[in-house]
Formats: structure tokens, sequence, C-alpha cells
């Protein structure tokens, strides 16, 4: 029973690592990425490949993921956020079809479909985390960390700045920020920050196949951080832990089986019309007039 | 021999893709609206055209009749009950996108509690394909072939030559001197989505006959008709019409060489590079960017 | 306020008091099948097929206690399957775990083996499935074993000297590609041209032009599920003419019953619903009226799958020992062969079975056995 629910808070962890990463995106910076999942899968991936061939250790694959992450991120975040707003959608969206394509395909290193498998159990400091509520414990850790993260990086000027851009995009422009390479780092950080979650689910699942990064997932950590609220610290968080329990807690209910997962997803998309509609803010964001 | 078959496979995708991008292109050109719901339209005129057809046993020119009024209901009532509320206050760019996503959600999973999630098709003899010279190419297949450059025809004499298809031009650039025509913004919002939804439905009954649906198609069909939008140029409808034409026969035209996994990825990489090249596209106005 | 307290706490109460109920007085064993998205129709056949099996064992009383399934959804899916599989396994505390699709199958067999649990498979058959975990076993046999079966049939009843193959790019089809390439020469024949597809693929016409170009005299389609469908359905609709053959994913009755599948060739496992053993008629019978429609090889699979975990709790029963995970897994490799719907059926040490199989044939939207 313990471990049950220790798995369940380390499932949410790793949406709430999801969502908060996406958040410094759609929240404070302005950028609606569909492609979140495809770094989550490239963090996985990586920690994965490391862990099957080299070494299970946390402390090696997050860095090493995360490096990876951002790397690729400015790759292709450099040339795209030229273009602005329902571009960059688009751009995403495509590169999220790219991504699944290519870890589909790459057989030598992915595995193609069949995935890979066979993950050993992950280490810390050479501790073994094999029992679920030390990993859980670690998941904690992060999604700590990863939040502290965020907050102090809203708090420096570059958080200024990416607010500032977020806000009005040509003042900004016109006070002298370089706003390509402000929004470039906000994308390399973000996707930094997500394959730490694709970590934690490597080691988690200790299976990693294409289907688990689709554009399914970009839009449900997006339905996360709407719900929840984006541009809010604790908004995410809330959306993640909400959408995660959501069907846990209908599995419980005597529901016709057959239809549960029907009614989940159409709660959710019900949720995000409602939301838009009466609390474009989210449920923690402040309900403030726009204008 | 092959390369020719390709390409006559794929004009035929590519006429496809055009008409299911033509209604999205309409939308998002003159609204501004990211009607991601495109792709529930889609699927309402589908299952409602399977559902005439195959439970009713409605003749096919009552089932597409059917089809073409669930789908404009739908338009309609998704601008009602959905758009005006949200955008009532200036709402974003992306509160509307959110918003739109959100009705595709649901109507995808509503259908999947109504008809089953599994594969379903209307048959008709028209969907087979009959040598001709050595090439294949089946009735229907001509048919849509010829029908689209029709529609878009049609379409470009309605934005230019009556006044509400001016008006809705205008609509993009300056809301507030659509008024001169004697229409308010309101109402060339509500035509523009009846009719783009309306005019998804010949795709729609095309595809339910040949290749089939599922509630899950569409988001593809909403992923192909928004790479179709951008790569002719947001605004331009004979460009999202060519845009499509180029999907399909680049899709086609993959398959001569590439492994058939890749067909996904071509599509998206033409896209990318659209985007970061060439971002309004093969006939649209210079964007800045 | 109060009440709303009130009646949830006795809902809790409830629940938990019917939970310990339901653990001391009956065997609850888990399922873990997709009952919700794109994969759902699958979920629902296999669930079926097992109910009605916990319906006959009940019925029957052969066990000291009643069995009950507890359901979870997988949704296809390696995340999901990992928290149903921990609640199963942690919160039901079930002892065997039922299940299908390779994805999910991969994912909770580690589960499995940790917590002692037994992990039956009956719905996938991608070759990798074999050896997986020593608590992990199989009752359909797997895709490279039914290749072999196929392709002496092709090659002396079909009078097919080339073969064009069109598969998903995963273990399945891989190993189809694989076994084919392999025997096919063996049995006379050539694998003329193989196009591996993406699981989004959703336009074929293309695909039929190359195939159309091989000259095969049967295409083999190495895919399961809706594509599946899909996808001959456009092969015919381009003009592709000869006969399609395949292995038991084949046998989706929704394929069955669209005239794409008409004429086609495939394997499966013994399912000869007319037979007149008893164990036979029961299902067939049973199955017929409840559902009212024909059972599949896998309705088949998973009433076995059901049976067999009955039979092996039987024994321990007599043994005298505690109806566990490790004791219904290690009974199980002890008995090794059981008498099953189709026939005699015997595991292997790597978790794969041997069934006795059959060809058939797609005719007027109905399943004959031609072998």
């Amino acid at each position: 029973m313990v471990n049950y629910f220790a798995n369940l808070v380390t499932v949410t962890g790793i949406s709430m690592i999801l969502a908060i990463s996406l958040n410094l995106l759609i929240g404070y910076a302005g950028i609606f990425s569909m492609a979140h999942a495809a770094f989550y899968g490239v963090g996985a991936y990586v920690a994965a490949l490391l862990a099957l061939h080299y070494t299970a250790e946390l402390t090696l694959a997050v860095p090493l993921a995360m490096v990876t992450c951002a790397a690729a991120s400015l790759l292709i975040s450099l040339p795209a956020l030229r273009v602005r707003g329902e571009y960059f959608v688009a751009a995403s969206l495509g590169l999220q079809v790219i991504a699944f394509t290519v870890f589909e395909q790459w057989h030598s290193v992915t595995g193609g479909l069949s995935g890979l498998i066979g993950i050993p159990v992950a280490e810390l400091f050479g501790y073994s985390l094999a029992s679920p509520l030390a990993f859980m414990g670690v998941t904690i850790a992060l999604v700590a960390l990863v939040a502290l993260a965020v907050i102090c990086l809203l708090r420096t000027a570059f958080g200024r700045d990416l607010r500032a851009i977020r806000d009005d995009e040509t003042a900004a422009a016109a006070a002298g920020k370089n706003v390509a390479v402000i929004k470039s780092i906000a994308v390399a950080i973000s996707s930094a920050l997500c394959a730490v979650a694709g970590v934690l689910y490597a080691f988690n699942i200790a299976f990693v196949n294409p289907e688990s990064f689709t554009l399914n997932l970009s839009v449900l950590v997006m339905a996360m951080v709407i719900i929840g609220g984006a541009g809010t610290i604790t908004g995410p968080i809330i959306g993640a832990a909400l959408i995660q329990c959501l069907p846990a807690a209908l599995s419980w209910l005597p529901l016709p089986p057959q239809n549960i997962g029907y009614l989940q997803q159409i709660l959710y998309g019900l949720a995000m019309v409602l939301l838009m509609i009466y609390r474009p803010a989210g449920l923690m964001g402040k309900a403030r007039s726009k204008g | 021999m092959l390369l020719l078959q390709l390409l006559l496979d794929g004009i035929q995708s590519g006429a496809v893709y055009a008409l299911m991008a033509v209604g999205f292109a309409i939308v998002f050109g003159m609204t501004r609206i990211f009607h991601y719901s495109h792709g529930a339209t889609y699927l309402i005129a589908g299952y409602g055209f399977y559902a005439c057809t195959s439970v009713f046993g409605l003749p096919w020119y009552l089932s597409v009749l059917a089809a073409i009024v669930l789908s404009a209901g739908f338009g309609a009532l998704v601008q009602l009950l959905v758009y005006r509320p949200v955008q009532r206050d200036a709402g974003s760019f992306f509160t509307v996108f959110v918003a739109s996503f959100g009705v595709g959600v649901v109507v995808e999973n509503l259908l999947a509690m109504m008809f089953g999630s599994g594969f379903l098709s209307v048959t008709s003899p028209l969907s087979r394909a009959q040598p001709i010279m050595g090439l294949y190419i089946s009735q229907l297949g001509m048919i849509i072939v010829g029908t689209a450059p029709l529609i878009f025809l049609a379409l470009n004499y309605f934005f230019d030559r009556t006044s509400v298809g001016l008006a809705l031009r205008g609509l993009a650039d300056n809301p507030d001197l659509v008024t001169v025509y004697g229409l308010s913004a309101k109402s060339l919002f509500l035509i523009a989505l009846v009719l783009g939804s309306l005019l998804v439905v010949p795709a729609a009954v095309f595809q339910t006959i040949t290749a089939g649906l599922t509630p899950s198609a569409g988001h593809r069909v909403m992923l192909i008709s928004l790479a179709a939008t951008i790569i002719g140029g947001i605004g331009s409808l004979r460009g999202a019409g060519l845009g499509g034409l180029l999907l399909g026969v680049a899709e086609s035209l993959s398959f001569w060489r590439l492994p058939a996994g890749w067909s996904d990825a071509v599509t998206f990489l033409i896209l990318l590079a659209f985007i970061l090249l060439r971002p309004s596209g093969l006939l649209g106005q210079k964007v800045r960017v | 306020m109060n009440l709303v307290i009130r009646t949830l706490s006795a809902a809790a109460m409830s629940l938990a008091v019917g939970g310990q109920a339901m653990a001391q007085d009956a065997y609850d064993i888990g399922a873990l099948f997709p009952l919700s998205g794109h994969t759902a129709a699958f979920g629902e056949m296999y669930r079926s097929a097992t109910s009605l099996a916990v319906e006959h064992i009940n019925a029957d009383k052969f066990l000291d206690k009643p069995l009950t399934v507890t359901f979870e959804d997988s949704q296809a899916q390696a995340q999901t399957a990992v928290v149903a599989m921990n609640k199963l396994v942690r919160v039901a505390q079930v002892p065997v775990v039922l299940t299908g699709f390779s994805a999910v199958s991969k994912a909770i067999a580690p589960l499995g083996e940790r917590d002692e649990v037994l992990v039956i498979n009956g719905g996938a058959s991608s070759p990798d499935l074999a050896g997986l975990s020593p608590y992990f076993y199989n009752v359909i046999p797997l895709a490279n074993d039914e290749v072999k079966t196929l392709l002496p049939y092709l090659a002396e009843e079909m009078g097919a000297r080339k073969i064009a193959l069109v598969y998903v790019d995963d273990p399945l089809g891989q190993a189809v590609v694989e076994t084919l390439g392999e025997d096919a020469p063996k049995n006379g024949m050539e694998l003329a041209g193989s196009f591996a597809i993406s699981s989004s693929t959703s336009q074929f016409a293309s695909i039929a032009a190359r195939v159309r170009q091989t000259g095969a005299d049967a295409v083999f389609l190495a895919y399961f599920g809706q594509q599946l469908i899909s996808l001959a359905k456009q092969l015919r609709d381009a003009g592709v003419e000869v006969p399609f053959v395949g292995i038991s994913t084949i046998g989706d009755p929704n394929f069955i019953a669209d005239p794409a599948g008409e004429g086609t060739i495939y394997v499966s496992q013994k399912t000869d619903w007319g037979a007149d053993d008893a164990l036979t008629r029961r299902f067939v019978d049973g199955y017929r009226e409840q559902f009212g429609k024909e059972p599949t090889p896998y309705d088949a699979n998973y009433y076995n799958a059901t049976m067999i975990v009955a039979k092996v709790i039987d024994e321990l029963e007599s043994d005298g020992l505690e109806v566990t995970g490790k004791a219904i897994r290690d009974k199980l490799a002890e008995i090794r062969s059981f008498r099953v719907v189709g026939g005699e059926l015997e595991f292997h040490d790597d978790g794969t079975v041997t069934v006795p199989s059959q060809i058939n044939l797609i005719e007027n939207r109905a399943v004959r056995v031609v072998q």
C-alpha cells in the first residue's frame, strides 16, 4: 500500500517537474511550446542509454541529460524563435512530430518502437534507490529544486527581462533587450529542467519507448499548466497533481470501466474550455481583468 | 511508371489535404482564431455521414447534406458558446487556442463513446481503383481531384466579388472597417466559422469512404491543415490549397525512396523549412519576423 | 456538510470492509487491460472472456473460495500500466496479473518479478516477450513460430512463389521480416519486397503502388488493430488483388467483418468452435449466449489463462499450500501442460507456449478452418 502511494507520488512529481518547466515558457516568457514531450523524451533516452551502458548514477545522469537537452533546444530554438506566436506553436508542433519519428526510426540508438528495456535501478552517490520510498524521496527533492531554481531565476534581472518580453516584445526590443537571445536561454533552461523529469521517468519505469513521448503528452502538460494557472508558481504544481490524480481517483469509483477513460478526457477538455471562458488565468491565477 | 503512379496518388491525397485545410485557412486567416477544433469538425462531418448512410440507411446525397448541416451547426455553436465568450474581453491568441483544444478533446471522446474507438468506414464501389493504361485511380479519386479546383474557384469568386467575402477579407486587417459593408464583426466571425466548418465536408466524406474514420483522426487533420495553411501563407486560400497539394505530393513521393515511417517527418520538415526560411508562405503577404 | 462527511465516511468504510472481506473470502486475481484509449476494443474483448471464465469457475465451485478479478486500465501505455500494476500488486495484492500488449508487458514484467507476481500475456505476440522474466508467461504463440507454421501452407496449398510484406516497424514486424527472409527460401518462395510503415501512417495508396510493382502473389500483413483494416481496404482499393496472409493478429473480429478481409489466409492457434469436447462447448456456447457473437482466439486465450490459474490454485489447495504468486508460478512450471479450449497447451522454460494451430480462411465475413 505504502509503495503504491510512493509510486503515485513519484509519477505525480515527474509531471510537476514537466509542468513547472513548461510554465517557465508559457507563463513567464510567453512562448507556447508544443514540443515539451520531445525534450522529456531526450532526457529519458539519455538517462536510459547512460544507465544501460555505463552507470545508473543520478548525479551523472541528471547533469548529462540537462546539458544534452539544453544543447538540443538551442540548436532548434535559435532559428525558430525568430518567428512569433502562432508560427512558433506550429514550429514546435512540427518539431514534436519529427522528434517522435526520430525516436521511432533511429533503431541503433533508441531501439525503435520496441524501446529500451532492463534499465537498471538508479543510484545516488552509489546507494541503490531500489525502494519506491527512496525514489519518491529523490523525486520530491528534485521537484523542490526545480521549483526553487525557477523562483530564483525569476528574481534575477533575466527574470525581469523575460516578463518584459512577455508583456510587450516590441517595447522590450526598443529598450535594447536582445529578445532572441533571452528567449533562447529561456527555452534552454526550460528544456534542461524538463530533462530532469525524463531521467526520473526512465529510472522509475525502467523501460523507455517512443509511445511515452507523443504530442498527447505535450498537450497534457500544457493542460496542467493552463488549468493550474500559467505564470504562477503554485499553478503548475496544483495542475499536475490534479490531472495526475484524476485517473487514480476515478478508478476508485464504481463507474462503468469501459467509459472511464473517455469521461476523464471529456473532463479535461471541459475544464480547459470552462476555465478559458470564466477564469483564463487558471485556478491559481489572479482573476484579473485583461485589457 | 511507379513514379507516375506515386505522383498520381500524391495529387489525390493533395486534393484531400487542400480541402481539409481550406476551412481552417478561412477561419485562421480571417479571424486569427487558432481553430484547433477544426479536427473535431472533420470528425463530426465524417461520423455524421457514416451514421446517416450505415446506421440510418439514408441515400448518399441526404447523408452529405446532413454532414453539411452538422458541421456548419457545430462551427456556429463553437463560435457562439466558446470563442465569443472567451474573446469578450480581448482573450489572447493562446486563450482561444486552449479553449478550442478543449472542445476538440471533448468531441473526440464523445464520439469514441458513441461509436467506439475502432475503425469505421462506408463501403462504396466507387473507391475501387481500375487500371487505366497501367495507372490505378478510383472514380472517387477522380471526383475529388475534380471537385477541389471547383470549390477553390467558387471560393475565389465569393471572396473577390461578393460584399460578404470582401468584408471577411478585411476582417483580418481591420475589424472596424468592415462595418462599411453593413455587417458587424460579430456576424462575420460567425460566417467565417460556419463557412470554414462546412468546407471540411467533402474531405471528410471522401476519407470516410476511402481511408476510414477513427476518433483520433482529428489531430492529424488539424496538423495537416495547419501545415498547409502556413506553407501556403496565412490569409491566402489559394496558398492553402497549393500547400495541401504540395504536402500530399511530397508525402507520396517520399515513399519512392524513403521507408514509409518517415512520411510524417517529411511533411513537417517542409513546414519547418517554410517557417524558418519563408514565413510568408507560398502566396501570403510578407510577415514581419 | 455533516451529511456529506457522514456519507463519505460510510462509503469509505464499506469500501474498506468490502475490500477486506473480499481478500479473505475470495481469490482475487488482477487484469491489466486497455479499457480506454484507442485500443479499448481489445481490452473489452479480453475482459469479457476473462469474466466468462470466472463465471464458469465459480458456478462449478471447484475452488474453496470464489475467484474474483480486479480490472485495471493500462491504456496500452507503459507509464499508466506501471502505476496500475503497482496498485494491483500493492493495494489489491493479487498473486496473478493477466495482461496484453507488448509495451505494457515489458514495462510490468520487472515489477512482477520483483514482487513475485505471475504475469500472463494472452494478447501480444512479439517475440521479445520470450524469456522476459521467470514470472512472465505467454499463453499465445509468438509471431516467429506462427510464421513458420504458415509458410508451408502458402507454398504447397496456395502455390505462392513471391511474397510482399507490409509491416509496422516494431518487434513483431521485425520478427516477421527476419523469419520470412530466412524461411521463405526454404519453402521455395521469395520475399519480393518488404515495406515498413509508421504507426501513424494513414494513406496507403502509395504503398499499394509499390506492392503491385513487386508482382507478389500474396501480401503478408504484419499488423494489428484499426490500422490493419484501413491498410487492407486501401490496398484493395488501389488495385492489389492477390490474397492477404498473416498471423493471429489478423483474427481481429472487426477485420473479419470488413469486406477488405475477404479471402485472407492466416494462422492462429486451434479454435475449432464446432469441436464437441466439453471444455470447448461450454466456452463457445457460453460466449455466444452471453455476448451474442462468435468468440475469437483472443477470447479463448484469456478464457484459457483464467482457467489455467484456477486449475493451478486447485492443485495448490489439494496440496494444502498457501496460494501466493510464487506458489502459483512454481506449480504452473511444474505441471507445464494443460488441457484447454483448442487442445493441449504446453509451457516452456522461457515462458513461451506450444499450442495446436490451424490455418484459417476469411470467407463471407466469417472464419473457415482450412487446415
